[in-house]
This record gives C-alpha cells, sequence and structure tokens, in this order.
C-alpha cells in the first residue's frame, strides 16, 4: 500500500449532541476499491458526506495526500478531486440527460446540440444504454443511476464514493457497473463503494471497513474476510445462517387460487401476461428491469390501469376484478408495497403514527370521515412494537429514520389494513441486514397465516430464499415457473434474460 | 335487456366472455412429462372407465368388463351395449351404465336393479357412477340431448341439460339432485356432500343433501372429467383435454360454430379432441404445426393429458401431464389400488400404472 490519498483521523461528526460518527479512523489509497459496509445508521453515509463536503466534521482530521483539508461545500470537494454519487437521486428531473451532466459547467453560450454529441458518445464510451436527449424524470430508476455514475466519472474524479450504487440495477447492468469501476481503478481512480448486498463488496473490493453504532469495526484485506465474518462485524450477531438459508426444504403447499390473472396487457410494458398466486405461499417473482412485473402487479392493484380495449382479465378468488384506483383493491385485500418508499411509500414529514393510520383511513374510507388522534397514537404504537420499529417514539418524522425502519413504516401502513394478498417490491432494497431478517420473517409470518405473498425482488439470494414458487418474468410476461425445489439461481438468471 | 348491453360492451372493448382468456398451467398444475413416462399396463381398444374394490382393477372394455391383474386379463362381465361408467359397490356388486341411458346393478343385493330415468326424463349419457353415503349411488347424466360419444356436439351446441342423480338401490328411486349441467361428468362422495365435475364450465361443484350448490374448483384451464377418493384422502380428477383459446373463440362465434357443425365432419371441427395428429385434415391451431416430423411442444394442444391431485378441499397439490407433444392423452378415468395410481387414457386406448410413492416424493410441494 502507498500513501493514502484521502485519510480520515479521529473523525467525529455529531448532530444534537448525538454522534453519528465517533472517533473514525479510515484511509483510502490510489487505485483502491474500498466497500464500506454497516447496518442502516452505522454511520456510512455520514462517513461518506463528510468526505464528500456535505457536512464538516465536529473534530478530527481530513487528509488528502497527506495535507488538511476541511470542505465546506461539495464544490470544494470537487476541485479537490472528491466526487460522491449519492443514493438518493440528485438529479434535475425536468432537464435532459445531457443537462444533468454538464450540470455546473455551463458556459455563457451553450450549443445544446453540442452537449447532447458530447453526452452521447460519453454515454457510450462507458456502455450505458442511455438517450441524452431525454428527460430525466422519464427514465427509471437504473437509467437514473447510470447517470448520477456517468456524471462523477464526467468530472475527472480522483476519489468517487459510490452509495448503494447497484440497488436499482439490473444483473447485467450490475455486470457493467462493476466492469466500469474496475476500468476506473486501472485509471488510478480510487473508489468508495456502499452497498448493502455484500457478495458485491466480496466480490468487487480490495480491502473492506465495517462501520458499527458510528464506530469503526474492522478494516482489512478482502481476501481475509467472507460473508459471515462480514455479517457478525455488521450486526454483532451471526445471522448469516438465518439470512438467505435454503428453502428447498420447507417449501409450502399452494393453498387456494387467490389471484388469477390472463393475458393482461398494458402496452409497452406488459404483454398478454398470466399468472397466479396462492394462500399460503410466498410467490417470488424475478425479472430484470423493465420486463414488467412491477407494472403487472400494479396493475392487479388498481395502481395503474391495463389496456382499454382487449386488456385481459384479473379474477380474485374467482370473481372477476377491474380496480381503475387502489381503493377498492385495498378494501378488497389487496396490499401492494411499493419498491419506491421515499416517492410513493410515505409523507416524510409525517409522523410513523400518522403515517400508518394514513394507511388505515385508506381501508375504512368514508367510515372515518374524521381523523381520531387517539385512534392515530394507538394504531401507530401498536405498529411500532409489532414490527420493532427502531425510534425515538412515533411522534417521530419518518424522514429521520433509517432506511430499514422506513422500509418497516410503509409495511406497517399496508398492514394495518389486514390484506390477505400482500404485494412486496423490493422489500429489502437499500435496507440494512438486520432490518432485511425481520423484514423477511415478517414474510413468513404472513404466508404461515395463510395469506397470499407476491415478492418481487431483483436479488437472487433473496428470491430463493423466501419463495415458495418463482415466477420469471421477461419481457412483460411470466415465461418461467419454478418450484423451490428445483430453482437455481443458473437456471433463473438463464430464464430472465434468453 | 341489460345482459344484451353489457354484451355489447364487452365484445366491442374484449371483455368478460368477449376476452377469451383462459387461465394457464401454473402453480400446482405446472406441465410435466409424467403421464407421457408412465407404465403402460395393457392396451384397451374401446375403454370408457375403471372401477376398483381397493384390491382389483375393474375395466370397461367396450361391452365387457375386465379384472386387470398384472399384466393378467379376466372377462367379469358382457353386455348387450357398451359400458359407459362403471362402479364397484362396497357389497361386491357393480353398477354400470349401458350406452348412458341404463344403470344397472350386476352382483350384491341389488342385483338387477335397473333405472332408465330420473324425475320422468330417460338418461341419455350416463358417463359416471359412484358410491354416495347410505349405500345409496349418484350418476351423472352429461346430457339429456346427446349421447355418451358425441359429447363434442353438446359442447359444440353449448348444451346445458346434464344433470347428477341419486340411485337408491334399495327401493330402486331415482331424483336428480342438480340439473341444467353443462355437461356433468364425474362425480365423488365429499363428506354429506357430492363432488361433481362439470365440463363445460371448467370447475368442480359440490351439491349438498338440500340440493345447494357452491363451486369448490373454478376456472380450470381443462375440461374436467371424473373424480375418484385418493387412498390418503382427497381425490384424484381426470381432464380429457385443455382449454384453448381457439375454441373458446369459436364457442363465441354462434353462426361460424353453427356453419362448421353443418358442414364440416365432426372430426375435424375446431373443437376438443382425446387424441389428435392423426389427419392433415385436421385443423391447425395457431401454431400447432409439425415441422420435419416433430409436433411443436410449446403449440396450444387439441388434446391433452392430465390427472390432478387434489386435497380434501378440493384445491389442487400437484399434477400428472401429457403434452401436446405425447400420446397419453384424453384420460377419462383414474383408480387408485394397491399403491399404484392406474389411469385410462382413451386418445390411445391404453392404461397407465404411475407408483404413487414416486409421485408424492418427486411432485408433492
Amino acid at each position: 500500500m502507498t500513501t493514502p490519498i484521502l485519510e480520515l483521523r479521529q473523525a467525529t461528526k455529531t448532530y444534537g449532541g448525538a454522534p453519528a460518527i465517533e472517533n473514525v479512523d479510515f484511509s483510502l489509497v490510489e487505485g483502491e476499491i474500498h466497500a464500506l459496509v454497516g447496518e442502516n445508521g452505522a454511520g456510512k453515509s455520514t462517513l461518506t458526506k463528510v468526505m464528500a463536503g456535505v457536512v464538516g466534521l465536529t473534530s478530527g482530521a481530513m487528509l488528502v495526500r497527506g495535507r488538511e483539508v476541511s470542505p465546506r461545500t461539495p464544490l470544494e470537494a470537487r476541485q479537490l478531486g472528491i466526487a460522491m454519487v449519492f443514493q438518493e437521486n440528485s438529479l434535475v428531473p425536468s432537464m435532459t440527460v445531457a443537462q444533468n451532466l454538464f450540470l455546473g459547467q455551463e458556459k455563457f453560450y451553450n450549443r445544446l446540440r453540442g452537449i447532447y454529441i458530447a453526452a452521447q458518445q460519453f454515454l457510450q464510451s462507458l456502455n450505458f444504454d442511455v438517450t441524452p436527449t431525454a428527460t430525466v424524470a422519464q427514465l427509471g430508476a437504473a437509467k437514473k443511476q447510470m447517470v448520477e455514475i456517468a456524471r462523477a466519472v464526467l468530472h475527472d474524479a480522483r476519489v468517487i464514493i459510490f452509495d448503494e450504487p447497484t440497488a436499482s440495477l439490473t444483473p447485467e447492468e450490475k455486470k457493467y457497473f462493476f466492469d466500469l469501476v474496475r476500468d476506473l481503478k486501472r485509471r488510478g481512480v480510487s473508489v468508495i463503494f456502499i452497498s448493502h448486498a455484500l457478495e458485491e463488496a466480496l466480490q468487487i473490493s480490495d480491502r473492506i471497513t465495517v462501520l458499527r453504532d458510528g464506530r469503526h469495526v474492522v478494516t482489512d484485506e478482502t481476501s481475509k474476510f467472507d460473508r459471515a465474518r462480514v455479517i457478525q462485524a455488521m450486526v454483532g450477531r451471526d445471522l448469516s445462517k438465518t439470512l438467505y438459508a435454503e428453502r428447498k426444504a420447507h417449501a409450502r403447499p399452494p393453498g387456494e387460487r387467490v389471484l388469477t390473472i390472463e393475458n393482461l396487457r398494458m402496452a409497452p410494458m406488459v404483454k398478454n401476461n398470466s399468472l397466479s398466486v396462492f394462500a399460503g405461499q410466498v410467490t417470488g417473482v424475478f425479472g430484470l428491469v423493465g420486463s414488467g412485473r412491477t407494472e403487472t402487479f400494479k396493475i392487479a392493484a388498481g395502481v395503474l390501469k391495463r389496456d382499454f380495449f382487449h386488456g385481459g382479465e384479473i379474477f380474485l378468488r374467482g370473481r372477476p376484478v377491474r380496480y381503475l384506483t387502489p381503493a377498492p383493491a385495498v378494501r378488497d385485500g389487496i396490499a401492494y408495497i411499493t419498491e419506491d418508499r421515499k416517492v410513493e411509500g410515505f409523507f416524510e414529514t409525517m409522523s410513523i403514527a400518522r403515517n400508518v393510520y394514513m394507511g388505515l383511513l385508506a381501508k375504512l374510507g368514508r367510515r372515518r370521515p374524521f381523523v381520531q388522534a387517539r385512534e392515530a397514537e394507538a394504531v401507530g404504537k401498536k405498529w411500532v412494537e409489532a414490527l420493532n420499529v427502531r425510534a425515538i417514539g412515533q411522534d417521530v418524522k419518518v424522514v429521520e429514520l433509517s432506511g430499514g425502519n422506513q422500509q418497516k413504516i410503509v409495511i406497517a401502513k399496508s398492514l394495518v389494513q389486514e390484506p390477505n394478498l400482500i404485494i412486496f417490491d423490493e422489500p429489502t432494497r437499500g435496507v440494512d441486514v438486520g432490518a432485511i431478517s425481520e423484514i423477511h420473517q415478517l414474510i413468513d409470518r404472513l404466508a404461515d397465516e395463510g395469506n397470499a405473498v407476491v415478492m418481487i425482488s431483483s436479488y437472487l439470494p433473496e428470491i430463493m430464499a423466501q419463495s415458495d414458487r418463482i415466477l420469471v418474468c421477461r419481457q412483460g410476461k411470466i415465461v418461467e415457473e419454478f418450484s423451490a425445489r428445483e430453482a437455481t439461481e443458473e437456471k433463473i438468471m438463464y430464464a430472465a434474460i434468453h | 335487456m341489460i345482459a344484451a348491453l353489457r354484451g355489447l360492451r364487452d365484445r366491442m372493448l374484449g371483455r368478460g366472455e368477449a376476452s377469451i382468456t383462459i387461465p394457464i398451467f401454473d402453480g400446482a398444475l405446472k406441465p410435466n412429462q409424467v403421464l407421457e413416462g408412465a407404465e403402460v399396463v395393457a392396451t384397451v381398444d374401446d375403454g370408457n372407465d375403471l372401477a376398483t374394490d381397493g384390491r382389483n382393477l375393474f375395466v370397461a372394455d367396450g361391452a365387457r368388463i375386465l379384472r386387470i391383474d398384472g399384466t393378467a386379463r379376466e372377462e367379469v362381465a358382457r353386455f348387450d351395449r357398451v359400458v359407459t361408467a362403471l362402479c364397484r359397490m362396497p357389497d361386491g356388486g357393480l353398477a354400470v351404465a349401458l350406452d348412458g341411458a341404463e344403470v344397472l346393478v350386476r352382483g350384491g343385493a341389488a342385483d338387477g336393479r335397473r333405472w332408465t330415468e330420473a324425475d320422468g326424463v330417460p338418461f341419455r349419457a350416463v358417463n359416471a357412477i359412484a358410491c354416495a353415503a347410505g349405500g345409496t349411488l349418484v350418476a351423472t347424466d352429461g346430457s339429456t340431448g346427446r349421447d355418451c360419444s358425441q359429447w363434442t356436439h353438446d359442447l359444440m351446441e353449448r348444451g346445458a341439460s346434464g344433470r347428477l342423480v341419486a340411485l337408491d338401490p334399495r327401493t330402486g328411486q331415482a331424483r336428480t339432485c342438480a340439473g341444467k349441467l353443462e355437461y356433468a361428468y364425474g362425480a365423488c362422495a365429499m363428506g354429506d356432500e357430492i363432488l361433481m365435475s362439470e365440463s363445460w364450465r371448467h370447475r368442480l361443484v359440490a351439491v349438498d343433501p338440500d340440493r345447494r350448490r357452491r363451486t369448490v374448483l373454478g376456472r380450470l384451464p381443462v375440461y374436467p372429467s371424473r373424480l375418484v377418493a385418493a387412498a390418503n384422502g382427497g381425490f384424484w380428477l381426470t381432464a380429457f383435454a385443455a382449454r384453448t383459446q381457439l375454441v373458446e373463440f369459436v364457442l363465441r362465434e354462434t353462426a361460424f360454430r353453427h356453419r362448421m357443425i353443418r358442414e364440416i365432419s365432426p372430426e375435424h371441427w375446431i373443437a376438443p379432441r382425446l387424441r389428435s395428429g392423426q389427419s392433415y385434415l385436421e385443423p391447425m391451431q395457431g401454431a400447432h404445426l409439425r415441422t420435419m416430423g416433430v409436433l411443436k411442444p410449446w403449440a396450444p394442444p387439441r388434446s391433452y393429458g392430465l390427472v390432478i391431485r387434489l386435497s380434501p378441499e378440493g384445491i389442487p397439490r400437484y399434477s400428472l401431464h401429457s403434452r401436446v407433444d405425447g400420446i397419453h392423452h384424453g384420460i377419462v378415468a383414474a383408480a387408485e389400488v394397491s399403491g399404484a395410481l392406474y389411469v385410462l387414457a382413451k386418445g390411445p386406448g391404453r392404461l397407465l400404472r404411475l407408483s404413487i410413492a414416486d409421485m408424492e416424493k418427486d411432485l408433492a410441494t
């Protein structure tokens, strides 16, 4: 190892007296890929925000090439050669991809055609399939992420910090991304990589640093880590056997057919899709981004509408249904738990209790014309306890919670409606391992209680571990079904791609 | 009036019946090749039904009844007409349906008892007989307008004249338990109720002693046929053909259907069959093409073979298939004898045997 390009010594950052990170030592050498792992709330984001100039240190020192610095803004950090790709999207949705790429580098006179050509060439050099003239608002999560990454690369940073870069990428896109990171490494760029997917950290990084509760736990060569050691360091207990255990021997038999979808169409995403969902089982749905899996179940839950002409049929317990809005679907016992919790999942400035109560109001409709404060408090308290939400109180705003606890609130908001068909869309995306384990246990419990559970996930170990049967979606329709016994990652991936 | 307007709207928008959607084979009905790989025990040229007393297997083959033991076969009864349904009674008697028009008991306490009608309506297509509570028999009369062999005509005419009848061997009484059924085909006792297949509506219906009906299993992707009780609880349900969107479309197009009935030979109708691939005149269904001598396995089936294992509540647990490129099609009966499942594939005229223990190990979740 050579002289660190970036170093933090005894770094401490407090918010309102409470330390987010405390006496953390961290070093990054040139051309190194350094994975930073830890549960939500472990202090990873704070640490990287300090490096990127988003927040300043309360105490301790930050050094770039041995020189002490204290960047006060992201612009100052960028001038020091440090760029960050944030977990939350930082693009301007109303601007085009090219405009976002060159944001902050505008000249007095900007020739739009010129930046489109430059952006096109640059995106092609990265092998990113993104149209530079497209408005960012029109892009899916994966493509937005690509634009974020491209922007950091374009700024010619010597240190790039990726916060959960692969959360919304498909396996194919992840491969491109990893190739890109390795290419950056070859060019001498140092990369800090934050990810909850431990396989990725183990696969791509040179060193791993584990944080827990704002403190440094361990830094070591990746070759000296395995999955179990990382998890144990992260949570302080051994979860490796329970988190992604094989389901093969414990698959549940199908119960009554709850949902039947026949020849469903919603151009251009869903093409003649047919499937069934059974009670007492977890039906895992796997597919690449754009395969139509989310849209299919959003139609079933009334969030989207199928084609007006020849749009196919949906049967709920044998009864034909056609939901134009989610409200009647909720009343019929269907809960759709969104993949995009920040946009569709909750009201971030409202309290936990109010958010959960909102779910109940959606079910009760006209039977609750007025908000009843006491009932809201009671409902909030009940679900905070039931789902083990870690918060100071139920009056805390949801925005102040960690990703895992926010996800629990989104789930509680749906479960308070007492549904019997629960559709989880990417239930553990951006969630720490401790919360993943709890969410998995909850999914199991719901299926054991006889509910029909659908779990849409892009993470194969999760699909394999949780599903009693696995449906694979490709190009707008289900193309393959596997029982838990016969499923392998290779078979599922082959069906999803070919 | 409202129904007519709804029908018009559905035709315009492709909704409801006009959507011509059919459920897919998934979950417990996920296709496999188990039936196709089953052991062929015997060839029966005109097999119609199976029955068992728990130790022996009886096969209705044309006008005779055979007892099959391994490879040996023994004729135990012969009649003057084709046996269309067969049931072994607890007292050792055999209840048979002759040409679908008469039910007769041979042997046992009610030897010689006959029924030719119920509630004044003559039998026309009795296709299944089963023992029910209190020593009675139940039988399904598929149609009062068409014979058993003309089941395709009944489907294309959208017949709804089937019925479930209860027969009392002690008193000789016959009464209708359920009528106006769209081809009743198979019945079995389920507690106090009778579980019954209604083929053209692709469902299983339970009829209680007060004649109230409830759908136990609906929207099947097949035409269900006979039901028999399984030794470990639950049922075996056979299905003689799979539904296709083309047939569903033809069933909706009344003028086309009537013209097809008038002008085309029945074996070449666009309709489900017990066997297919015998003639180049058969209608092609979508991708149902033979290329280089191989029938494409992804083609929609004109004929199909399927047995479904049901739980005691009537929920499918697993299924045995012979797919479009197979030959063990037109499954009309099943019987469980000494840990083996015998299946009658009427399409190729074969009696098949499968080990239940092996199937439970391989297929049950």
